[in-house]
């Protein structure tokens, strides 16, 4: 299998530090932005098989990313990372391939198992993950 | 192994030892005529190619296998020196050592090489060569492919080189560093979240076995333990009994007694206590055919341990501080849920007992009543049941229902006990009671939900009912299923102005006036339960109430 290559878009360094610590411990190729603007440019250039954004970003916001990936035509799953309690509407996230939506605090391990879903099977098999 | 300068010019190189930050810098500086060179104890050297990518050496040092001595901090420590040692001990070669290579690795040391203008491939070069295993076919090639350089410029590139150097290894080390502490951030959020989750589920209405339940399953996923479980002291009010979930089984008794010792040595402590080596510890010897290891941290509140809850076996290496601290984090958020339930319950209890108490002394005016408020509080839920509506709204209906007569406590008992027929004026306080029970009621915030059902249990499908003449959907659904339940409950006891009519007759006469006086979806699900099982629910309800009278008795008595 060759190596999936998987764009983590947040503004928190933090956030990036640890989502890519686990991504490539688990033996990803990842590749990071800071802001909305960034992710869409490294995603239209790199074309990467998973996107990982959070929705509260610079420049634009990661429904946003979404949103312009669409109308460029490039059809990548999403994997949208929100403020706890914060919800978009369903229509919304499968209108723009957004698979499914973890809140923060999320725990690593189990963002690192919907990757793994989403990418061999397409689906998030915990949906909206509330229970993150 | 002798080596003449014949087989050396064969010697194929052996596989690259690639060392990251070394061949970075080195590439750097190699357009400039440097190149590396790794001198070891017994005189042989590695030449460093950095178009190859590595060290190439005859005998392949194990130490120089481990990235680390090259990698590690220590190779250059200190600031850069002022001045860099050059020795000639090629002629025609500058070497320049490299300061303070690791000290455990001490055989090792690092030269920067260069040639300078004088430097030919003499029969002295050649003997050194084979002296020092370095293969002379490859130093000519080197020594006509680099620029020269003199001992100014050669210090020169030397402390530019280490100091580059030194930058590659602070930034390895940096990066090591983020490394690590992104890992330490990982495992916070891990915790972070289950900490969030724990809470999340602390509803004080949710039982505490149903909590434990998810809480230890949630812990036992982050701290990758075989087992986790919780106990309470049998001593306290016992909510639940000790559980263990996850891969290890014990058998009931195992689990008590693992329950209680585990539980009196967090006492004892009043804290964590970890052992991993269960078989050597006198006080869990026992256990040792089950599990290796144990941590248990004390569920307590206010000083007071309340019981405790514990993980057995993790699943890599062994129990530690960082999950003692974890699970003593969630067994805190576990104490304060535990306390809050149980006084959630006793509140209720309190609550529901009250309200036992006025009914009774409601339903004491008329002792042909008796009985008959916990009857259609029973009779109301089992409709609520049948309809499937919330467990809450169920609830609700109950206390409803229990709560149905209260304003009869306005009602003169003249009137209540009254076995003749009731004149206008008497039909008119009686009629009177939902709207005393709902003023009644009507202050006590709490059960603000339920003063519909108490106002409107005498209204009428039809319109023609009292107080307010409402029809149809418009009556509260609590009050609709209270009507059917009071009126099924009339007619199947007895009454001042008649004897109780057979459970089948009730049914029938439910059925005759679904759509006037009842709502008939709702006659429908009343009449779903058969005469049977009405009959076997009250005669339950029967002997319990009189289970509870006995034991008030009894306690009188004494």
């Amino acid at each position: 299998m060759s190596q999936k290559t998987i764009l983590v878009a947040d503004d928190e360094s933090h956030i990036l530090s640890v989502v890519s610590l686990k991504l490539r411990n688990a033996g990803f190729r990842v590749l990071t932005a800071v802001d909305g603007q960034e992710a869409l440019d490294l995603t239209l250039s790199e074309r990467p098989d998973l996107l990982i954004t959070d929705y509260h970003m610079p420049a634009f916001s990661g429904i946003e990313v979404c949103q312009r990936l669409r109308q460029a035509g490039v059809k990548i799953p999403a994997i949208m990372l929100t403020a706890r309690g914060y919800n978009l509407e369903p229509a919304e996230t499968s209108q723009y391939g957004i698979v499914c939506m973890i809140s923060k605090p999320f725990s690593p391990r189990h963002l690192l198992t919907t990757v793994q879903e989403v990418l061999e099977r397409g689906v998030a098999s915990t949906g909206t993950s509330e229970a993150a | 192994m002798s080596l003449s300068p014949s087989n050396l010019t064969s010697m194929q190189p052996t596989p690259a030892i690639a060392t990251p930050l070394l061949d970075a810098a080195a590439a750097r500086f190699g357009a400039a005529g440097l190149f590396l060179v790794a001198a070891f104890a017994d005189g042989t050297l590695a030449y460093h190619d950095s178009s190859a990518g590595g060290f190439f050496l005859k005998y392949v040092v194990p130490a120089l296998r481990q990235p680390t001595i090259i990698g590690a901090a220590s190779l250059l420590g200190g600031a850069a020196p002022a001045l860099v040692e050059i020795r000639r001990s090629i002629p025609g070669v500058l070497l320049a050592a490299l300061p303070s290579i690791d000290k455990r690795h001490a055989p090792i040391r690092l030269y920067l090489a260069a040639r300078d203008e004088s430097f030919a491939l003499t029969e002295d070069v050649l003997r050194l060569c084979g002296k020092l295993s370095l293969d002379s076919a490859w130093l000519l090639q080197q020594s006509r492919d680099l620029p020269s350089l003199n001992e100014s410029a050669m210090q020169r590139q030397s402390r530019l080189f280490i100091t580059v150097l030194r930058d590659q290894l602070r930034i390895g080390g940096l990066e090591a560093e983020l490394c690590s502490v992104s890992e330490q951030l990982a495992a916070t959020y891990e915790e972070l979240s289950l900490i969030y989750q724990v809470s999340g589920g602390m509803k004080i209405n949710r039982s505490p076995v149903e909590f434990f339940k998810q809480t230890c399953m949630d812990v036992r996923a982050v701290m990758g333990a075989r087992g986790i479980g919780v106990a309470l002291r049998s001593d306290a009010q016992r909510q639940l009994e000790p559980a263990l979930y996850g891969s290890i089984t014990l058998a009931p008794d195992q689990l008590a007694r693992l329950a209680d010792d585990l539980i009196r040595a967090v006492a004892e402590r009043r804290g964590p206590v970890l052992c991993n080596a269960l078989a050597a510890d006198r006080r869990f010897d026992w256990l040792a055919a089950s599990a290796g290891q144990v941590l248990a941290v004390p569920l307590q509140r206010h000083e007071q341990v309340m019981g405790c809850l514990y993980a057995l076996d993790k699943e890599e290496g062994e129990f530690d501080s960082a999950d003692a601290k974890l699970l003593n984090s969630i067994a805190n958020e576990s104490a304060i849920y535990l306390e809050n339930a149980r006084m959630f319950e006793d509140v209720r209890g309190l609550m529901m007992g009250l309200m036992h108490s006025l009914t009774s002394a409601v339903d004491a005016k008329d002792a042909y009543t008796c009985g008959h408020s916990e009857r259609v509080a029973l009779l109301s839920r089992h409709v609520a049941k049948e309809l499937g509506i919330s467990d809450s709204e169920v609830e609700q209906i109950y206390i409803a229902g229990l709560l149905h007569d209260v304003g009869k406590i306005g009602v003169p008992e003249s009137v209540l006990q009254k076995t003749g027929k009731l004149t206008n004026e008497e039909f008119d306080l009686m009629k009177k009671h939902p709207e005393i029970g709902a003023k009644i009621l009507q202050d006590v915030r709490q059960i603000q939900q339920i003063i519909p059902g108490v106002l409107h249990h005498h209204e009428r499908y039809d319109g023609n009912g009292y107080p307010a003449r409402l029809a149809g959907e418009d009556i509260p659904l609590m009050g609709r299923i209270i009507c059917l339940a009071d009126c099924f409950d009339a007619m199947t006891t007895n009454r001042t102005y008649r004897r109780a009519l057979p459970i089948e007759v009730a049914l029938a006469e439910i059925r005759r006036c679904a759509g006037t006086q009842f709502d008939p979806r709702l006659a429908e699900v009343f009449l779903r339960t058969s005469a049977d099982r009405y009959r076997e629910l009250l005669r339950d309800h029967q002997q319990q109430s009189k289970r509870i009278l006995d034991v008030r008795e009894s306690l009188i008595a004494k």
